[in-house]
């Protein structure tokens, strides 16, 4: 009696094994999940209605966290705050020399203009992976809403991803920080251009690779998405999204590594309200 | 345990509402930066109170569920979860350790070893970006929420599967002796 529970177990983990693998190797890397969007597509509203619940309870321990880190980001803010100000007098400037630019440039083959062609919709983040390795988020709008598969996302701080996969009412979106992210990025106003991509495990860092070493990138510089467009190709981000600005820029690093490190305008681990800026693959 | 369709259910239920927690409450809250993980405590509860083959089932099944719900490669979840619940219940069927503070323990172990397992088939299977020393800074941290959530975890678990536990000995109102006379 004994003996036969135990062999019931082994071909029972046996089967469960065998088909944790056969799982994984079906859908690994594969584009289309429709299985797995049915039964998202399915729970979305359930979903919806615990995020709103939880809401609260969220909030409280939000409150808990950043008491604690209030401390540190009193220090920061001040500095910032002092960057700003010289900030705001040199933006002052740039206006002025912007409204003079505008007339004299064709603003209509401007890449700028391009941003226009998106139309935004606005979602609510309604669950997040568990895990530090995948970082993605669910949305509660979906192809229903216009969106498709790699719009581009914003928060109110700047870009924070594409859509990775779209059902009808929700969306998965891959966050900055997914392993599998990479975005084509410039540094400006040097104009230095690489490919953003995460280090895994830490949401405030994201690394700018391939950067040509010839020309010096500085800390405290803005980085923007380059937004490419050749030979009928272009990138799925429109130019100029701000991405986050420039931490670390030794000069070591970047003549040895060709890479920098940057951190994230957008607080990618508090997000509520989301864009996503759909028709830049229809424009 | 005895398995019955509504104790199944029961399980079920558990592993969904443990699976809603998790990704619309403690996935979306950080202490110290780093959010606590539910599930894997939750897995073990089944386990050390199920056994090895109901620790493994739920935990393939809420695996499974939790990649369906955000559209990711089947398997990955279903196979950690899995040996996880797995270990939980041999740990019931070996060991011989009771105490109160076991189920803790063993969800922080556990949780540290789901984590560690994860990252191990993260990159078996190629991450194409540099990793952190940050993540050895995320499991600690999860494994120790593990254990604070465990014990409520544990509690919660056993009162749902009383019915089916056949080691908890039901709870009897004793009725005061009647004392002649009085």
């Amino acid at each position: 009696m004994y003996r036969k529970q135990v062999r019931r177990r082994r071909a029972v983990l046996a089967l469960l094994i065998v088909g944790s693998f056969v799982l994984l190797s079906l859908t690994y890397g594969q584009g289309s999940r429709g299985f797995q969007r049915s039964v998202s597509t399915i729970f979305s509203p359930v979903q919806s209605v615990a995020d709103r619940a939880l809401k609260p309870a969220r909030d409280l321990v939000d409150w808990f966290d950043k008491t604690f880190d209030a401390r540190g980001e009193n220090d920061r803010l001040k500095s910032q705050l002092v960057k700003a100000r010289e900030q705001a007098v040199a933006g002052e400037e740039a206006l002025q020399e912007n409204e003079q630019l505008r007339k004299l440039l064709d603003l209509n083959r401007s890449p700028a203009l391009v941003y226009t062609a998106y139309e935004p919709v606005t979602g609510r983040v309604i669950a997040r992976s568990p895990t530090v390795w995948r970082s993605t988020v669910t949305i509660d709008v979906g192809s229903g809403d216009g969106v498709e598969v790699d719009d581009p996302v914003i928060s109110g701080d700047g870009l924070i991803g594409r859509i990775a996969s779209a059902g009808p009412g929700s969306s998965q979106v891959m966050l900055l920080t997914d392993h599998a992210s990479a975005i084509s990025a410039k540094v400006v106003p040097v104009g230095v251009q690489g490919v953003i991509k995460p280090e895994i495990g830490n949401p405030e860092d994201l690394i700018l690779d391939f950067i040509d070493s010839t020309k010096e990138v500085h800390g405290g510089q803005t980085v923007v998405t380059a937004g490419w467009r050749a030979q009928g190709l272009a990138s799925h981000f429109p130019p100029g999204l701000p991405l986050g600005e420039v931490t670390k820029a030794s000069i070591v690093e970047q003549e040895a590594n060709e890479q920098v490190d940057v951190r994230p305008f957008a607080d990618l681990r508090n997000l509520d309200l989301v864009q996503v800026l759909t028709g830049g693959s229809r424009r | 345990m005895i398995l019955t369709p509504k104790i199944v259910a029961r399980i079920a239920a558990l592993g969904f509402a443990g699976v809603l927690l998790q990704l619309s409450f403690f996935s979306q809250v950080e202490l110290l930066h780093v959010s606590p993980d539910l599930l894997p405590a939750l897995v073990v509860c089944l386990g050390l109170l199920g056994g090895s083959l109901t620790g493994a089932v739920s935990g393939f099944s809420i695996g499974l569920f939790v990649d369906c719900l955000l559209v990711e490669s089947l398997g990955i979840s279903s196979l950690v979860l899995m040996g996880t619940g797995y270990l939980a219940g041999l740990f019931r069927e070996r060991a011989d350790f009771h105490g109160s503070l076991v189920p803790a323990l063993l969800c922080m172990g556990l949780t540290l070893l789901a984590e560690l397992g994860y990252a191990a088939i993260q990159l078996l299977l190629g991450v194409d970006a540099p990793v952190s020393t940050l993540i050895v800074r995320d499991m600690l941290l999860k494994s120790a929420y593990a254990f604070f959530l465990g014990w409520p975890t544990y509690l919660v678990v056993r009162r749902v599967l009383r019915p089916a536990l056949v080691d908890v000995p039901r709870v009897q109102r004793q009725r005061q002796p009647t004392v002649l006379g009085a």
